[in-house]
């Protein structure tokens, strides 16, 4: 279950497929018990009933407020299933055409400027995604690597006047990008609206909010702004605004194929 | 005048010791030339490459300055143009260029290798009349400006196996971090033995710009003025520009890498020039001191006819002096001759030592003779000469007539 809770929040961020078995619906969470009563999995339970999901396709706008400017991309972006997630940047027309495509835990990228497809590997994992906050690692998290988490419910606090769960979860495996994870659910929503990352030193790495969650078919809620702050970076932030989002649809299978990455 | 004749026939009296003497000062003359030599001229050297590559002035972001060892992708001079207009207008202002230099792994070929390349983008005068690449070629041409290509430093082009003709691609990063993909043709191969030409790609300013996402802008801007080493007065009125305000104008008088090594190359220079004094001061009143000692007998005679104790410090002098006049005369045609060949021929050494140094250095280096010099060690030798030669000759003033000729 622990590795549920985690790609929740990689599921909003990229618009990826994160979970197998295919998830439950919203009307599937276990909502019955009271919130007060509910243990840690039940709360993770309730929250990948919101966030998982088997396909989806979405319009993303990123916007990376930099020490001495602002950029914009916007991209749009394809899930499905357990493993994969395809991009495509829109705009700037610096980027436009460039393709993301993740396979399992592969990751390729296609730079339409020089017509090369370049693998995401190594310490490129975790550099900055365009020189956002956010990093191809973060993109590439996967049920591995969640398994990797040992939650404990730490208490309840109030995140911008909402009641909320604060979870802490602790890595098994030190190795992993972020040793050590604080995140508060909402506890009407079952989504969480923020999470901070450690460093195996303790020092915070980044910190995340979501916000504007918004109700979807079958009752899912889904947050659909997300900004992100990386802690060790000056003068930085990352903002997501997910839009047009729609769950459930049909997508065509060479769109997460090498073949759809070097498609003009 | 007695003492002058009496001093000039003592110092022939025993030829050995003072040829001995003689060749003390001629040895710390002639090495002391080819030593001053050899350091100006390859000093020189350094600080022309240093300053004709680097510059006189540099002009960067204050953000920039306090990394600038990191050389930060991110602190730039986002509106060159201004910059450029005031300065290129400036009076004393030779030249400007605006430099750009950034990191990229190269590929040639369809996979995308791990292959790092240091990558600079100027403009074309700077790489011919400063850098001086163009005349590095080893393979093809330079590059022409907004045609897509580039120049290759030998060393990438063999690690990369890239061919003239090759299209290379450069996968860099943007000022904000962003992937920035680019490619170009490969028109040229340059070698020179320093990483900073056979490990750099070389790229026109406006590829370089596009690669960091900096579209009129750049990292730094060069300054030459006419004269290095007259460079204060200009930075001076450079760093007071209106369209510099905010931006950091320093000298390469106090900017790395030259900044903290003038003081330290003054100290060097008078090290050595102190040691080989010493050592040949040592040497006069070493055969001086022989010579005082042997001669006791017949100072406490002159001493008893009447010659006064200053009488008998400058006998002694005086033939110091003239051992030193020769020896000193003898030490500049055996410094000259060698240096003036050295200066003309130079000495070369394999490219490979020059593979740390921080900017590109000829293969042959050469001698600076100047008569500064050769003055300078004349002086110091008849100066080394007085100093070697006093002491002695106050141990003879102080001789007693009586007990000196008690002694035999």
């Amino acid at each position: 279950m622990m590795n549920r809770t985690t790609l929740t929040l990689l599921a909003a961020l990229l618009a990826t497929p994160l979970v197998a078995p295919p998830p439950a619906s919203a009307e599937d969470a276990p909502a019955a018990a009271p919130a007060e009563e509910m243990t840690v999995q039940q709360i993770l339970d309730a929250i990948d009933a919101n966030m998982v999901f088997e396909s989806r396709t979405t319009k993303i706008k990123m916007t990376v407020e930099g020490k001495k400017r602002t950029r914009t991309f916007e991209m749009i972006s394809y899930g499905r299933g357990k493993d994969d997630s395809a991009m495509e940047y829109v705009t700037p027309a610096r980027e436009k055409g460039t393709k993301m495509l993740k396979l399992g835990d592969d990751m390729w990228m296609y730079l339409p400027s020089v017509d090369r497809t370049q693998k995401i590997s190594g310490h490129m994992l975790r550099k900055g995604m365009m020189g956002s906050d956010l990093s191809y690692d973060d993109m590439m998290t996967t049920e591995q690597m969640a398994q990797m988490y040992t939650p404990t419910l730490l208490g309840s606090e109030d995140i911008d006047g909402r009641p909320a769960w604060k979870i802490e979860l602790v890595a098994n495996d030190e190795s992993v990008a972020y040793p050590k994870r604080l995140q508060w659910v909402d506890k009407e929503l079952f989504i969480p609206v923020q999470q901070e990352l450690f460093a195996l030193s303790g020092m915070k790495l980044k910190s995340w909010r979501m916000g504007k969650i918004k109700e979807f078919e079958g009752g899912r809620q889904f947050p659909t702004w997300m900004e992100i702050v990386d802690e060790v970076k000056s003068d930085s932030k990352t903002t997501l605004e997910f839009g047009e989002m729609t769950f459930g649809v049909e997508l065509e299978s060479e769109i997460f194929s090498q073949r759809w990455l070097e498609r003009k | 005048m007695n003492l002058f004749r009496l001093a000039f026939l003592n110092a022939t009296r025993n030829r050995t010791r003072s040829l001995l003497t003689a060749g003390i000062i001629v040895g710390g003359t002639a090495l002391f030339i080819i030593a001053m030599s050899w350091l100006d001229g390859v000093w020189g050297q350094i600080l022309e490459e240093g300053t004709l590559q680097g510059g006189h002035i540099e002009v960067v972001t204050p953000e920039y300055r306090a990394r600038a060892s990191l050389r930060p992708q991110d602190e730039n001079i986002d509106d060159l143009a201004p910059v450029l207009d005031a300065l290129r207008s400036h009076e004393g202002v030779v030249e400007a260029h605006p430099i750009i230099e950034t990191g990229a792994t190269l590929t040639v070929g369809e996979e995308i290798g791990d292959i790092f390349g240091a990558v600079m983008g100027a403009e074309e005068r700077y790489f011919t009349e400063y850098m001086d690449v163009d005349s590095k070629l080893v393979e093809g041409r330079w590059l022409k400006e907004g045609a897509g290509e580039l120049v290759l430093g030998w060393k990438l082009a063999q690690r990369t196996g890239a061919k003239l003709g090759d299209e290379v691609v450069l996968l860099g990063v943007t000022q904000d971090g962003s992937m920035s993909p680019s490619k170009g043709t490969l028109v040229g191969i340059a070698r020179s033995g320093s990483p900073l030409i056979d490990r750099r790609v070389f790229v026109d300013l406006a590829a370089a710009q596009w690669s960091l996402d900096l579209e009129g802008g750049a990292m730094k801007v060069l300054v030459w003025g006419e004269d290095r080493e007259e460079v204060d007065e200009l930075h001076a009125s450079v760093a007071a520009l209106p369209a510099l305000a905010g931006l950091d104008v320093g000298s390469w008088k106090t900017l790395p890498p030259w900044g903290g090594q003038l003081g330290m190359m003054d100290a060097i220079r008078f090290v050595l020039m102190f040691m080989i004094a010493f050592l040949a001061g040592l040497g006069v009143w070493n055969t001086m001191m022989m010579s005082v000692l042997e001669r006791t007998n017949e100072i406490g005679v002159l001493r008893a006819m009447g010659m006064t104790r200053a009488g008998a410090v400058f006998l002694f002098l005086f033939e110091g002096v003239a051992i030193a006049i020769l020896g000193g005369i003898g030490g500049v045609i055996a410094g000259v001759l060698p240096t003036l060949y050295m200066s003309k021929n130079g000495f070369s050494y394999p490219e490979s030592m020059m593979a740390k140094m921080e900017f590109a250095l000829p293969t042959t280096l050469y001698a600076e003779l100047s008569s500064e010099i050769v003055a300078l060690a004349f002086m110091t030798a008849i100066f080394t000469a007085v100093i070697g030669t006093m002491l002695p000759a106050l141990r003879a003033a102080t001789i007693q007539p009586d007990s000196a000729m008690r002694r035999n």
